[in-house]
């Protein structure tokens, strides 16, 4: 391809935690680092030795090597600080351009080809200067940057917020050290920052903090250790009351259990502690309630009433929290956007800016249509098998092959159906033909390819040709898949409500048509290898083929299915033999064995293991009875 | 020739030439048409080949986490039966030992660290200490255990390292 589409990634650069996000195939993908994790730390540091790390591995010697280690860059950029590391001295830019080469490498590493071009975000209050020392950052790390746009108008843009017309948005960021609150106006794609506030010393791990030593406290008070003072105790502390945090976001209680905590007085002693999130709301209420006053100072500055707020987007992993959601709903007074990670949506509005920029974005082609109903054909016993699922993406074409289900059969009769149900009865017919002049030939051996095709429009073009001759039917269905959504509901609905009794309705199908291969299958091969078997083997066999058959010709589905077993049981016991005399034989006579001949071939394919050889080859279908064998194996999936 | 048949012919040629470009535009036309449909259907494959690999991955997941959870829950009934028995101690070794053979199986090992010189790679230091008698930088103290999975870290060993003032300022010095 000459001038191929270049990737453009969006780049949160944070004061803790970078992402960074990319847009594939009209969706964005959270990049992970090369030690695996969906954010890079933003820590900097040189060993001794000089050696340069970056992310995990200098998180992780940080205590080591303080001197040598350079944590939360982003407050220092714009500045003319300087930064010393072991004698050498280094600009905030040179700092944050190490990260960036950092997620650099890693992202190419990622995405299996080269990046040179970004999008990266800064805080909505960063003037010119710190705006112009991010953007040398990039440029240093070897990126041309494309844009750089403000953390909350891609945290707006990851929900999609350019496209509604002229409102007014607040984006409460809440993270882990650092709280912001940015009011926004959006109109034809352009996002105006009315006002910004917050509080750089406000967020989660202020939170964990008192619910640590909520705990300690309540241990020392029981058993006068304070569990603080020992950093292994501490640690697990530390570790526990995060999840406990995390779990009471989604439950009312939890239980904090850690045995052998400490020992006292040569006793062992466990933790035990239960929280409510009605406990933990009530602990980290006066740190949510520190959020209030930045967010009327920044409504009172843009000279805004909470009811002039038209959506909510919340950033930052402690908005997960219900107590944080409630607060900023009661706040502005209204529900805030839901769907995206708050975690990641700065570096998802980022790759969406980044993605608008290279022409991945292109809404008209983002915008494909969906079938809203799975589309399929009537087969054998009156299943529907499926072509196209639900939720498939248009235009789009899948083809599978059938074939007949008795012998000579001259026509078969496609009948087109939409639903969720597994048998045809239960679904809509969109419509049907037939398909004629067949050559006369034994069941299941013609090859009758059906093709469904969906155009951009939703137009279901239906085509069945008969591979041997060639010949072929098709029809046109349109407004397929402008059902109401009433009706999609419904019948999606009907499915679910019905799913059991479907299932065994098409199991018992299934059975049957098991039976009638099964049946049909030894009638058929039963002359060819009469002189190979024993008369009391053919006996057995005829003795078994009758009881089939008999089963077949009531309703008895549970008859059918041990008639069938025991006839394969018989079945499977005198072809082992066949195929060690064939063995015998042809190791005696070399290659004048019989190789070939129709014996072998007719049992090879048959059920010699189990009934399901017998379909997973063909389908048939039947122009009267609708009959049809079906791939049992993707059905049971 | 006259300047009327100049025209005329001139007229001619011309029409002929604006009847091949109309041509043209229609193959053009066509051409753009079948090239688009096969755009929005190479765009719409990906898509659904994107929706195919999501729904096995979320299968995939599940298989892992069900073949887990039937681990843990083994482990579990194991370890209520030493609960309940009044001498379990022995019981308790046999679980530990098929713990540890669950961990061999998966290539997971213990990471050495104590004594050792802090690396930043499998070590995450959580505080120092001052210590004259260690080497600096030596690893004085384990906080909590780290692993590797095969030759990868799947948690880093947290530790205590050693800062040896006598060394730090030879090295100042």
């Amino acid at each position: 391809m000459v001038n191929k589409m270049k990737k453009i990634i969006g780049i949160d650069l944070g004061t803790t935690n970078s992402e960074v996000a990319v847009i594939e195939a009209g969706k964005p993908v959270v990049i992970k680092s090369s030690e695996g994790n969906p954010y890079f730390p933003s820590v900097v540091a040189f060993t001794k030795d000089g050696e340069k790390l970056v992310g995990d591995s200098a998180k992780r010697q940080a205590v080591v090597n303080p001197e040598g280690t350079v944590m939360r860059i982003k407050r220092k950029m714009g500045t003319k600080d300087k930064i010393k590391l072991h004698g050498k001295t280094y600009t905030p830019e040179q700092i944050s351009a190490f990260i960036l080469q950092k997620i650099k490498t890693d992202a190419e590493e990622y995405l299996g080809e080269k990046i040179d071009e970004a999008v990266v975000t800064v805080p909505a209050y960063f003037d010119d200067d710190q705006r112009q020392a991010t953007k040398t950052a990039g440029e240093i790390a070897g990126f041309k940057v494309r844009r750089i746009i403000n953390e909350p108008t891609a945290a707006a843009l990851a929900y999609g917020l350019d496209k509604k017309g002229e409102h007014k948005i607040a984006v409460f960021d809440l993270g882990g050290g650092t709280f912001d609150i940015t009011l926004m106006e959006v109109g034809d794609g352009v996002f105006e920052v009315l006002s910004t506030n917050g509080d750089t010393h406000l967020g989660g791990s202020d939170m964990d903090q008192i619910l640590v030593d909520y705990i300690a406290d309540d241990f020392k008070k029981k058993h006068g250790v304070d569990l603080r003072k020992d950093l292994k105790t501490l640690q697990r502390l530390i570790e526990a009351a995060e999840n406990a945090k995390i779990e009471l976001s989604s439950t009312l209680k939890t239980t904090i259990n850690l045995p052998y905590i400490t020992v006292i007085e040569n006793e062992p002693k466990h933790l035990e502690i239960e929280l409510t999130r009605a406990l933990l709301e009530r602990l980290v209420g006066p740190i949510v309630e520190k959020t209030v006053k930045p967010c009327q100072q920044a409504l009172k500055d843009a000279k805004l009433r909470p009811e002039n707020i038209d959506h909510i987007v919340l950033v930052g992993g402690p908005t997960r929290m219900q107590i944080v959601q409630k607060k900023v709903e009661e706040i502005f007074n209204k529900k805030a956007e839901r769907g995206v990670d708050p975690m990641e949506c700065v570096a998802v509005g980022a790759a969406i800016q980044a993605g608008i920029l290279s022409g991945e974005v292109e809404k008209d082609i983002v915008l494909l249509d969906v079938t809203p109903l799975t589309l399929s054909v009537e087969t054998l016993g009156g299943v529907s098998t499926e072509l196209i699922p639900r939720n498939t993406t248009i235009p789009t074409k899948k083809s599978k092959i059938f074939s007949t289900a008795a012998d000579n059969q001259p026509s078969v009769e496609i009948n087109v159906l939409q639903g969720e149900r597994p048998m045809a009865a239960d679904n809509k017919s969109l419509g049907r033909f037939h398909l004629d002049g067949i050559l006369p030939a034994l069941r299941g051996v013609p090859q009758i390819e059906v093709t469904f095709d969906i155009d951009v429009n939703g137009i279901i073009n239906v085509s069945a040709k008969d591979l041997g001759t060639g010949k072929e039917q098709s029809i046109n269905i349109t407004g397929s898949t402008k059902l109401s959504d009433d009706e999609i509901t419904r019948m999606k609905k009907e499915a679910e409500v019905h799913a059991e009794e479907d299932r065994k309705r098409k199991e018992n199908v299934e059975i049957r048509n098991n039976g009638d291969t099964l049946a049909h299958t030894v009638e058929k091969t039963l002359g060819e290898i009469k002189d190979k078997i024993s008369e009391d083997e053919r006996q057995n066999i005829e003795n078994g083929l009758k009881e089939l058959r008999k089963a077949l010709s009531g309703d008895d589905v549970d008859d059918i299915k041990k008639k069938t077993d025991e006839l394969s049981e018989i079945l499977q016991k005198i072809s082992t033999n066949l195929y060690q005399k064939a063995a015998q034989k042809a190791s005696s006579q070399q290659s004048t064995g019989p190789r070939g001949e129709p014996a072998d071939e007719s049992w090879s394919g048959h059920p010699s293991d189990n009934d399901k050889t017998i379909d997973a080859d063909y389908k048939v279908k039947d122009k009267d009875k609708n009959k049809t064998d079906d791939k049992k194996k993707q059905d049971k999936k | 020739m006259t300047t009327k048949k100049i025209t005329e012919k001139k007229k001619e040629s011309l029409e002929k030439k604006l009847d091949s470009l109309k041509e043209e535009i229609e193959k053009l036309k066509k051409e753009l048409n079948e090239k688009n449909d096969k755009l929005l259907r190479s765009y719409a494959d990906l898509q659904n080949y994107q929706k195919r690999i999501e729904k096995e991955i979320t299968c995939k997941e599940e298989e892992i986490r069900k073949k887990y959870l039937l681990e843990i829950i083994d482990l579990y009934e194991l370890l209520q039966k030493a609960y309940e028995n009044s001498n379990p101690k022995d019981g308790i070794q046999a679980i530990l030992q098929n713990i540890q053979h669950l961990l061999e199986l998966e290539q997971i090992t213990e990471i050495d660290c104590l004594d050792k010189p802090f690396d930043h790679y499998c070590h995450y230091a959580i505080s120092t200490i001052e210590k004259n008698d260690c080497k600096d930088g030596q690893i004085v103290d384990e906080i909590k255990k780290g692993y590797k999975i095969s030759d990868k870290i799947l948690r880093p060993s947290q530790v205590v390292v050693a800062k040896n003032k006598n060394v730090i300022k030879k090295d100042g010095e």
